[in-house]
């Protein structure tokens, strides 16, 4: 999304480089908001986070609105894009038809750009298409609107105001150091390593506590929140390592090199547990598919984690 | 179908149980995840064919987006396995 937004207006970034950057990984195990009846896991930040942190960089500006008028939201939106302003829009999953329908269900923090208008179809880049696509303009208000959990308002953004290049080292280090301290330093049990170990905790006892249908469909929205909507936990591990690779590069520096592959590894080990829990769901486990296995599989998760964030921590400080 | 294509079918009707699928009536280019797909597969059997992939052919899917593209079809992750392996 940020990469995409930067692009258009002349700054090439990859999209691995504005997620570091932007300090966007993240673990959060929060069971007070609820998808889809269903706690909330998220394994990156919020895009508002990121995007904020983005905006914070000095010479950027970035343009933020909420509504509570559709026809207002709308009409804002075309001023934009009048103005040749591509636009970050959060939308309901759900109401966008270009979605297959399988795909489509109530998540309402789904994040696109509209870069454009034809008669009364919006020109979209969309994250989880590889092509453009295009929305009827009524379908994507009710998007915008869509009400539930995280109901995105209207909500739109953009960069206003843009340096000619962007210094890529102290954002590098700045990045790195957010998200080390919501890994390593947040205070509550629910966030970052501490919370991986609360989900293993309570996956490992969710046979016992829920009985087996419920602990499986409990099993299930989980790993849809890791691998489908955005929220993905394997593939997150993997742009952030990505990043790493890339600040490697511009740093000079060989610690972030193997902190990248350290967290390519920790990819891995969440996608060995999705597999393992798609099994499960699927009704084909293995005789070692339990979820005494899968705990201790996101248990590994927290430990490569762990030693990753720590070794980069110790790297921010070493260099600050 | 290449020799490699029908290798894949193979190897996802084992990795996901497809007992009742017609290997000769899935052509190169048909869906393989979706509602629309042949053999009937969903997102979850897609995570673990990517996993399965992964650990045969030594080619990692690293994105929700890679995988949504390199898994449309038998054709398409064919193609990528040969593009990175």
């Amino acid at each position: 999304m940020a990469a995409n937004l930067l692009s258009y207006q002349g700054i090439n970034i990859s999209e691995a480089m504005a997620f570091g950057i932007g300090g966007g990984l993240f673990f959060g195990y929060l069971p007070f908001i609820r998808i889809n009846g269903m706690p909330l896991v998220t394994y990156r930040a919020a895009p508002g986070h990121i995007l904020r942190q983005i905006a914070s960089i000095p010479g950027v500006r970035m343009h933020q609105k909420k509504f509570r008028r559709q026809d207002e939201a709308m009409a804002e939106l075309d001023r934009a894009l009048a103005s040749s302003m591509p636009v970050g829009l959060q939308t309901g999953v759900f109401w966008l038809p270009y979605f297959p329908k399988a795909l489509r269900f109530h998540f309402n923090a789904h994040n696109l750009v509209v870069y454009g208008k034809v008669g009364n179809e919006y020109l979209i880049s969309d994250p989880v298409f590889p092509q453009p696509v295009r929305c009827p303009a009524e379908d994507l208000a009710r998007a915008r609107f869509a009400s539930g959990a995280l109901a995105p308002k209207g909500k739109m953004y953009y960069f206003d105001q843009l340096p000619a290049r962007l210094e890529r080292g102290p954002l590098i280090l700045r990045g790195i150091q957010t998200v080390c301290r919501m890994m390593l330093g947040s205070p509550f049990p629910l966030i970052g390593v501490r919370g991986i170990r609360f989900l293993a905790k309570r996956l490992g006892k969710w046979p016992q506590r829920l009985g087996r249908e419920s602990a499986d469909l409990h099993l299930g929205h989980v790993v849809r929140m890791q691998e489908e909507i955005g929220t993905g936990g394997g593939g997150f591990r993997f742009m952030y390592a990505a990043f790493l690779q890339e600040s490697a590069e511009i740093m000079q520096e060989s610690l972030l090199r193997d902190c990248s592959a350290s967290l390519t590894t920790a990819g891995d080990t969440w996608r060995e547990f999705a597999a393992m829990a798609a099994r499960v769901c699927k009704g084909r486990a293995r005789p070692d598919d339990t979820y005494s296995a899968m705990a201790g599989c996101i248990d590994r998760c927290a430990d490569l984690e762990k030693k990753v964030f720590t070794e980069l921590q110790q790297w921010v400080k070493g260099r600050s | 179908m290449d020799p490699l294509q029908q290798e894949l079918l193979e190897l996802i009707c084992t990795t996901c149980n497809l007992d009742d699928v017609d290997l000769d009536k899935i052509g190169p280019d048909d869906p393989l995840i979706g509602p629309e797909s042949p053999l009937g597969t969903d997102s979850l059997d897609a995570l673990e064919i990517a996993v399965t992939v992964q650990k045969e052919y030594g080619v990692r899917m690293d994105s929700e987006n890679t995988s949504r593209v390199v898994l449309q079809s038998l054709a398409t992750l064919a193609a990528y396995i040969r593009d990175n392996s």
